[in-house]
């Protein structure tokens, strides 16, 4: 075949392709569902940048469903998965969650790992009365009745326990708190303002830096000079490894420079090697070393469906938490939809990994077990703090919420 | 059938098809259609810049987002839980703070005639139009042509995410703005997933579409591929080459200021991410798959490329490979077909022989 | 002195991104979006040989270079040699190819697909073993140093002599040179011009590679790692000057230097918004880069 040919039969066969995909691409009408199925939404995204995390999130959610399924299912059905990749991008988030909802009619979506995703899905699950079962610690400030934030610590969860322990354990007082600069770890900072300030610690820096920003050089140099003898960090994603690295390449040690960091877990130590991350401390509600009888039975599923060198994490827990407390929820309801499993769900326990897991009926986000972790040698941590019981998911904590003056009730949020 | 007559009965089918669509599709269909018709708005601009007059421009993000975001902000003040300030100001600002627009946050008074719809959908179009005035009369005037002209409004749009992203108080930050009230005016209101929001986005690109054919069917047009294909020429014919530049791309800057603000109210939210490099760069593409040089064809591309993508990316058995899907599609697009759908369509009626009295025009 | 230091260490990485970017646009016109995916393939080059071939990362550097050579070799042959002259749809075409690589590295090469999974492929992060020796801190001059960076450094100065060398002091060179500034004579001159396209698309994929190697060092190894390069590269191109090689190297150092100062002296973010208003003034002020080709 000469070019021009050859050129003709591609085109031809490219119009015939698109040709025979359109009636595909044009779907008419809402499917149907086998009577003994319930569809239900798991929307993790597979690709982009923040797939690194969401991937062992799709996986958990999925091997959660298996389990629920293997037992029967919910109400009498099974749960069939359908999966959406989101591709780490806040319009397509929005674009899968109006698909699964309005397309798949599914009453519950899996999903979110990012505020900014989750802010893009929560108009449509809230217009359209459906759920969304949020994991990610994060930084509070909602108070959606379409959201149940099952799993996701808020600030007072991760700071309550960190900073006085800091303070007496460690015998530091000069705080430098570092974070990338969006909400979550400016709400971080806000709350640990409030939290330095009762208990007498004196923060000599507040900084940030820009997502997936890796020069860290000038903001290591920074911390030297500030005089600090701690650092909390909220740094998150790829700036985590390029943080850590510094501090090693720029001589910092974490027995003369204490560092507790509330983002890096079991994934970004392994990211980036242990020994760059080896005596720092992490504050998260669950490890996966955590032990207890759920956890040991919990990470051996986990490895024998991913494989051996899996490791689990606080998302993924909190994903774990949020597949079994909706269909306990729903089972308790009798019923799907968001209403109904949200007035269930309220003051529920579910015996999960990290010990007893509550839902608070007023804000619907979760009584969690915070606990600090030291890094070992071997990419896990040992734990050296923890609660004996759960506490108080407190999501205005950054404005002065608290035990006594509650600013999210079951009417919303009051500011 | 001549190619002129084949080109406008192309755009009556299509757009015979556009306005048809919502008695078939449901209502998720109906607000997804809409969302692409928002994206082919915005490859129709970059169709007019780049296409016609040769300016590519890498950072129409820029322009996009900020569209979005003037009605954003004029939506999000529109709910009203958040009189006097918007809970996005209360979590931001210093316990003592007074709670008024003036002066709850730095900057917070910027937001106050955005309590007017009218104002919102005014500065839609203003405020991109104005930058791309703003950064457009000095490129243009300095004679920067090309791939400089891409670099600069790259970096520009660049320049516009960090600051957006940089000022949680003011713009939501990396967020975003997303509790809106819908749209109402007169008493009407537009519903996202229904005909209203629908009809509001394809009318609007009817009469885009409409609107810049006329144009370029008139001397602007023909000056335009002057430039396009020899400035120097141009310019030595005695055309203020600059000034025409300079039109077009407010002009292009505005269409997508407009597209962002439909995107509003079809995705009902607003965020940095629209103003990404990346997005950028997509919208250059909707355009180049479906033909640059053509209104028609950048409206094409956007849909096809946005359905392929969609497709694949929701089809059980190619969910794994979509991207490679996509890519390829890129990769087939450019090798197979250079000048996009409608180039081959133009190719086509070039292959077999015409009477010389109808006008053709003479593709590059 | 250290805010300079950091700022080498910022202008080398960009050097030599840009390094390649550069040949390959000042030789053949083609934007090649995909070139941030070559860096991200040196540094799995990196991840995969240090972990299945035991090799370290001084032996990485060349084994990059020639992994991401033949895949930019590849490129060039199937797709880029014919756009030529079609500036604009190069971004297209490497726009769909970025894509693809990334995807195929996700899935292990369709590998995965097969259920075959190869240890340090996948969506995962990855990391790379930095050897002892790399991991001190100089002290020099009051300042701290770390030998990393200046090992970055180092490289870098010594792939842009080699480059130097080549584009000047060899055959090679001269033909590529010929080539970039007038195509059609070069040819009427007996230049292999597809040969030489092609050789100089490699080379500057493979300047990107031994780019990726070094980023592996202190940067997680992602699929995605690539894309934030190709508009940083780009900038640095355009803004020194296409087509000159003394112009990348100014334009790298002085982006690098502004970048840190401002970041030392205000805060990151509006390191980086200087960065790009600087770039936006060069290209103002001198319309061709801060160094021109002469051309007649």
């Amino acid at each position: 075949m000469n070019d021009k040919t050859r050129r003709a039969f591609l085109q031809a066969s490219g119009f015939a392709a698109m040709g025979l995909a359109a009636p595909a691409i044009l779907r008419l009408g809402d499917r149907a569902w086998a009577a003994e199925e319930v569809p239900v939404g798991i929307m993790y995204s597979l690709t982009g940048t923040t797939a690194i995390v969401e991937k062992s999130m799709n996986q958990c959610a999925q091997m959660a469903i298996a389990e629920i399924n293997a037992k029967g299912g919910v109400l009498g059905k099974q749960l069939r998965p359908v999966i959406e990749d989101p591709a780490s991008e806040p319009r397509t988030y929005s674009e899968k969650a109006r698909k699964l909802v309005m397309e798949d009619q599914v009453p519950v979506i899996f999903g979110c790992y990012t505020t900014a995703s989750r802010k893009a899905v929560l108009p449509v699950v809230e217009r359209r009365k459906s759920l969304l079962v949020w994991p990610t610690w994060y930084e509070g400030e909602e108070c959606s009745k379409n959201v149940l934030y099952a799993g996701s610590a808020v600030p007072n969860q991760q700071l309550e326990n960190s900073l006085p322990w800091l303070k007496k354990k460690l015998g530091r007082s000069k705080l430098f708190i570092v974070g990338s600069d969006y909400a979550f770890p400016r709400g971080m900072a806000k709350t640990s303002k409030t939290i330095c300030q009762k208990i007498g610690m004196e923060v000599v820096g507040d900084e940030y830096l820009p997502l997936g920003h890796t020069e860290w050089a000038s903001m290591v140099s920074k911390i030297g000079a500030s005089g600090a003898d701690v650092i909390f960090s909220n740094v998150v994603g790829d700036s985590i490894v390029a943080f850590y690295r510094e501090l090693r390449n720029q001589g910092y040690s974490f027995d003369k420079l204490p560092l507790c960091s509330s983002t890096t877990t079991e994934v970004e130590i392994k990211a980036m090697g242990p020994e760059y991350a080896l005596g720092s401390y992490v504050s998260l509600p669950y490890f996966q070393t955590v032990e207890t009888p759920q956890n040991q039975a919990f990470v051996k599923a986990f490895k024998a469906y991913a494989g051996a060198d899996a490791v689990t994490h606080a998302a993924m827990e909190a994903v774990y938490i949020g597949v079994h407390m909706w269909a306990m929820a729903a089972e308790k309801a009798g019923e799907f939809t968001a209403k109904g499993v949200v007035s269930a769900v309220g003051g529920m326990s579910f015996d999960a990994p990290q010990g007893k897991v509550t839902i608070d009926p007023q804000n619907l986000h979760s009584y969690l077990t915070p606990r600090i972790g030291k890094t070992r040698a071997d990419g896990l941590l040992d734990i050296v703090d923890q609660y004996p019981e759960p506490l108080l998911p407190l999501p205005y904590s950054s404005v002065g919420e608290s035990a006594e003056k509650r600013l999210c009730t079951t009417s919303g949020a009051s500011l | 059938m001549t190619y002129r007559s084949t080109s406008i009965a192309a755009y009556i089918v299509f757009f015979a098809v556009v306005f048809a669509l919502p008695f078939f599709l449901n209502s998720f269909w109906t607000n997804r259609v809409a969302t692409y018709l928002v994206y082919a708005i915005c490859a129709v601009g970059i169709s007019l810049a780049w296409g016609y007059t040769g300016i590519l421009s890498l950072g129409q993000g820029l322009f996009f987002g900020m569209g979005a975001y003037m009605l954003a902000m004029s939506l999000t003040l529109a709910v009203p839980e958040n009189n006097p300030v918007p809970d996005l100001m209360l979590l931001n600002m210093q316990p003592d703070a007074v709670r008024d627009l003036c002066c709850v946050t730095p900057g917070s008074f910027l937001w106050i005639p955005f309590r007017w719809v009218a104002v919102g959908m005014i500065a839609g179009l203003l405020v991109p139009c104005a930058l791309a005035a703003g950064l457009g009369y000095v490129m243009f005037k300095r004679r920067t042509t090309g791939v400089y002209v891409s670099i600069i409004t790259l970096a520009f749009a660049l320049i516009g995410q960090l600051l957006v992203i940089n000022n949680q108080p003011l713009t939501g930050g990396f967020n975003g703005l997303a509790s809106f009230a819908p749209l109402t005016i007169a008493g009407f209101e537009f519903d996202p997933y229904g005909p209203s929001v629908y009809y509001a986005v394809a009318g609007i690109l009817f009469l885009v579409v409409l609107g810049l054919r006329l144009l370029l069917s008139a001397r602007i047009g023909q000056v335009l591929k002057a430039i396009r294909e020899d400035e120097a020429r141009a310019r030595y014919l005695g055309y203020d080459v600059e000034s025409y530049k300079l039109f077009v791309f407010c002009l292009s800057a505005t269409i997508a200021g407009l597209a962002g603000m439909l995107f509003t109210l079809t995705a009902e939210f607003a965020s940095p991410s629209l103003m990404a490099t990346s997005f950028s760069i997509s919208m250059v593409i909707w355009a180049a798959t479906g033909g640059r040089a053509s209104l028609l064809g950048a409206c094409i591309g956007a849909l096809l490329v946005n359905f392929v993508g969609s497709y694949a990316s929701e089809n059980a058995v190619l969910q794994p490979v979509w991207p490679i899907i996509l890519g390829g599609l890129f990769v087939f697009v450019v090798l197979v077909m250079p000048n996009g759908i409608v180039g081959l369509i133009k190719a086509w009626f070039e292959r077999t022989p015409r009477d010389n009295s109808s006008r053709r025009e003479a593709y590059p | 002195m250290e805010t300079f230091v950091i700022g080498l260490s910022i202008g080398s990485i960009l050097f030599m991104v840009a390094l390649g970017l550069a040949i390959i646009y000042g030789t053949m016109k083609v934007i090649n979006l995909a070139h941030g995916e070559m860096v991200m393939i040196g540094a799995y080059v990196t991840v995969l040989a240090t972990r299945h071939l035991g090799l370290n990362i001084y032996l990485c550097l060349p084994l990059a270079f020639l992994v991401t050579a033949m895949f930019g070799l590849a490129i060039e042959r199937s797709v880029v040699s014919r756009l030529y002259g079609r500036l604009l749809d190069t971004l297209l075409a490497t726009w769909g190819i970025a894509l693809i690589l990334q995807q195929l590295v996700r899935i292990h090469f369709g590998l995965a697909l097969f259920g075959i999974k190869i240890d340090g492929l996948g969506a995962d992060l990855q990391n790379v073993p930095v050897p002892v020796e790399l991991q001190q801190t100089w002290h020099l001059l009051g300042a701290n140093i770390p030998v990393y960076r200046a090992f970055v450094f180092g490289i870098a100065v010594l792939l842009g002599a080699a480059t130097w060398w080549l584009l000047y002091r060899t055959r090679f060179g001269s033909q590529l040179r010929a080539v970039s500034v007038a195509r059609n004579t070069a040819a009427a001159c007996g230049v292999n011009d597809k040969k030489v396209n092609a050789l100089a698309f490699a080379y500057g994929c493979g300047l990107a590679g031994v780019a990726g190697v070094l980023v592996s060092g202190f940067k997680t190894v992602s699929p995605d790692m690539g894309t934030s390069y190709v508009v940083d590269a780009f900038l640095v191109v355009v803004a020194g000057g296409v087509g000159q090689l003394l112009g990348t190297f100014a334009a790298a150092g002085i982006l690098g230097e502004v970048q840190s100062f401002v970041a030392t002296w205000l805060n990151d973010v509006y390191g980086r918004t200087v960065l790009f208003a600087v770039v936006i003034l060069i290209l103002l002020f001198k319309p061709q880069g801060l160094f021109v080709t002469k051309s007649r």
